[in-house]
């Protein structure tokens, strides 16, 4: 049968024709046609019949479970600056500029007091313009989807920014557990449920180098590989929630 | 299942991480999703994992969306690529297990294919077919999706799904009559 009378006959058995007289003309003159018809008509109907594949509740829940504790595990890109901060940035390096122009117009043509004012006030404000990056501190599991990657550059970077506002000296606690992790690594071991609650929170390949009880119980947490990547993550327990990584 | 009006609205919310704007995503399409990697795998388990998967798949790449397609038609041809990356993958490994459907001295195996009718029969027939015309069938007569929808998910033209569609079923009503002699 050629590749025409095929649509045709297929289109009229799914009742996707708008204009069925040619279709219907083939049938009844050709053999062929009519078996092809009803062959197409009885595997549309065959399928159709078929029940409805769905997944139970149960299997909806997991799914839902299961994506969500991946996207928390994984990491996401940082939330633009907003255009006030952008805008904070161009300023001062206007004024930083403008100052500098002032330091040496005073140099070559000894310019006054009015220009150094000048400079200090825009090192001042190039002082004050807001640090990019911050070290990752969670308020509970919902936050985590916003936590930058965990790199020692952001780390870094971090050093000293908002460690006053934190209920926890967690940066002094991460250097420490560095700096002690080749002692702590050998003689800390893991149960079943901190093992358990490593896994979900994406950690798996970490030990737990020392636990601190301050407001709250803390797991202080490295990776496997603490030499190359010496990254310190806290977990809060028995909630298991990655409360600050440093 | 009615496509909300807002959805690339609701695709826009995904891209800021905004939760609840995925979970409505997904409420409207997950069955489908879950319906198309099924017929495809032939297995509830890999459905499960390609299901899951594909709205991985969709919450990463939301801000690549660009509307020229309905949001239903861009998920379901992740999830179609996502079955045909499995495939793929199982080809690779051939001592995985066989899909449980065929598996017929498992009892409750076999409890599960006489709850569920014509089914089994149908699903053997499809799994004989070329991988092309199964899936054209599979979203055309299975899934009800309408033609120039499977040719944009599948990514041809749609004479090609139209042909695809009429000789798939043409093998497969061979393949049921062979069944239905023996």
């Amino acid at each position: 049968m050629h590749e025409h009378p095929l649509d045709l006959i297929a289109a009229l058995a799914d009742g996707s024709l708008s204009d069925e007289a040619e279709a219907r003309a083939l049938i009844e003159t050709c053999q062929e046609c009519r078996d092809e018809h009803r062959a197409q008509t009885e595997v549309i109907g065959w399928l159709a019949a078929a029940p409805a594949a769905e997944m139970t509740d149960l299997e909806k829940a997991s799914l839902h479970r299961d994506l969500w504790t991946e996207l928390r595990n994984e990491p996401t890109r940082s939330p633009a600056t907003p255009w006030w901060q952008r805008l904070s940035y161009v300023a001062a390096g206007l004024l930083v500029m403008v100052g500098l122009v002032g330091v040496l117009n005073n140099g070559m043509l000894g310019g006054g007091a009015e220009s150094r004012a000048t400079t200090t006030a825009a090192a001042q404000a190039f002082d004050e313009a807001p640090t990019e990056e911050v070290p990752f501190v969670a308020q509970g599991n919902d936050d985590l989807e916003a936590a930058p990657e965990m790199t020692t550059e952001t780390t870094a970077a971090a050093e000293g920014a908002g460690e006053e506002s934190l209920p926890v000296p967690f940066e002094e606690l991460a250097d420490e557990a560095r700096a002690n992790q080749a002692d702590r690594v050998a003689t800390q071991g893991t149960d079943g449920d901190t093992e358990e609650c490593l896994a979900r929170v994406g950690l798996d390949e970490h030990l737990v180098v020392d636990e601190v009880e301050l407001d709250r119980t803390y797991l202080l947490v490295m990776p496997v590989d603490s030499e190359a990547e010496p990254i310190v993550t806290f977990v809060v327990m028995p909630e298991c929630e990655i409360v600050y990584v440093g | 299942m009615t496509v909300p009006g807002n959805e690339a609205e609701l695709l826009t919310r995904v891209v800021s991480g905004d939760r609840e704007a995925f979970d409505a995503v997904m409420r409207v399409h997950q069955d489908r999703v879950f319906s198309v990697c099924l017929r495809i795998l032939g297995d509830r388990e890999r459905a499960l994992d390609a299901t899951q998967d594909t709205f991985l798949t969709v919450f990463r790449k939301a801000g690549q969306f660009q509307g020229r397609s309905a949001v239903g038609t861009w998920i379901y041809r992740i999830a179609v690529n996502t079955c045909y990356d499995q495939l793929r993958r199982a080809q690779r490994r051939p001592s995985e297990s066989l899909p449980d459907h065929v598996d017929l001295s498992d009892p409750s195996a076999e409890e599960a294919i006489e709850s569920a009718a014509v089914r089994p029969e149908i699903e053997l027939a499809l799994a004989q077919l070329p991988p092309d015309f199964r899936n054209a069938v599979i979203l055309s007569d299975l899934e009800g999706l309408p033609l120039p929808e499977i040719a944009e998910i599948i990514g041809v033209p749609i004479g090609t799904i139209k042909s695809r569609v009429f000789r798939g079923r043409r093998l497969l009503a061979k393949h049921l009559g062979n069944q239905n002699d023996q």
